[in-house]
């Protein structure tokens, strides 16, 4: 029994060591041009149909990807970039939506999606296993009692 | 399951089918005729560029008069299509102390720029813009555009989109007298 318990404590110490590692890793660089490269690529180019100004050749992306290098280097945040633009090309011009007004919505749905499916499947597993797959109809229960009834020495010894 | 469970799964699911559907509703855009700078009346950004005749073109030089700012390419078939209105108006205002024009090269080559405005006798003052500086400052997302700055600096009037001659002529009579246009 006590090695199944440590077996089990090492196993959530891997799981758990595993998540930390892959979480230290994929963060973010904060380097000028990691940054830079980020910030283009969340937004969109103004002037493309669902190009991103850093996959964009057109002259406004080109100018907002130097304008970024330079907002970088003047110390602003990657928020107050992204505000600079916004104020310029108004929200649309975010490829990722907002965390606030109806960006909460485009966030919120798949997680209120995933919630409801998860319920679901919780709720059908659970009535599955209360429920008998095969329910005795009257028919069943009548020709059970009349092969009963025909053999009553059999009957007994079951 | 019961009838009355399906009935109210179904109606959770049709509730949220309608809410998103309004939220697609709402946010669903027209394209807008005004740049979002003149939406907001903000004040216009600041440029410094050279013109093709090698001149400095400055919005500092253009500061306390009225001046309009013109984005263009010579490709751009619409840009070509609205030139003799703006030659008309500039013809109308140039000696205008108070007037100003400016017609701001969004992306193209100096070669057919410098073609086009002479086969054209463009008479106003055209600036390259390289690094797409002032195009990023206005806000542009296409071409032509077209601004009219009042005295105070700030964006009165302006399009998205070619430009008719009276539409031009009354946002100068509105900016000339620092209004703004609605």
């Amino acid at each position: 029994m006590r090695k199944w318990w440590v077996a089990w404590v090492a196993l959530a110490v891997i799981v758990v060591g595993a998540g930390v590692v892959l979480v230290a890793r994929s963060s973010p660089s904060d380097s000028p041009s990691a940054r830079a490269a980020r910030l283009s690529s969340e937004l969109a180019c103004p002037v493309c149909t669902g190009e991103s100004v850093a996959d964009s050749n057109a002259s406004e992306s080109r100018a907002i990807r130097l304008d970024i290098e330079q907002r970088i280097g003047k110390g602003q945040s990657d928020a107050q970039i992204r505000d600079a633009y916004v104020a310029i090309y108004g929200e649309h011009v975010l490829l990722t939506p907002s965390n606030g007004g109806l960006g909460v919505i485009a966030w919120g749905l798949p997680v209120l999606a995933l919630v409801l499916g998860a319920g679901g499947i919780a709720f059908a597993i659970r009535r599955g296993s209360r429920t008998p797959r095969l329910a005795a109809t009257a028919a069943d229960v009548e020709l059970v009692e009349r092969e009963r009834a025909s053999h009553p020495d059999e009957a007994e010894l079951a | 399951m019961t009838r009355h469970r399906i009935r109210w799964i179904a109606l959770t699911v049709a509730f949220v089918l309608v809410a998103f559907g309004v939220v697609l509703a709402v946010q669903h855009r027209t394209e807008p005729s005004v740049p979002r700078l003149v939406q907001a009346h903000d004040p216009a950004p600041t440029f410094s560029l050279t013109s093709i005749a090698g001149k400095p073109v400055t919005s500092a030089a253009l500061k306390g008069k009225t001046y309009v700012v013109n984005f263009w390419n010579s490709w751009c078939i619409p840009c070509r299509q609205e030139e003799p209105v703006l030659k008309s108006f500039y013809a109308a205002h140039h000696a205008d102390a108070d007037f100003a024009m400016v017609g701001i090269v969004r992306d193209d080559e100096p070669s057919p720029v410098r073609t086009y405005v002479a086969a054209n006798a463009i008479g106003w003052p055209i600036a390259f813009d390289p690094q797409g500086r002032a195009g990023l400052g206005f806000g542009t997302t296409g071409q032509p555009e077209t601004y009219v700055i009042g005295p105070s600096g700030v964006a009165a009037c302006g399009s998205l989109g070619p430009v008719g001659a009276a539409e031009l002529e009354a946002w100068l009579s509105v900016a000339r007298s620092g209004g703004v246009c609605a």
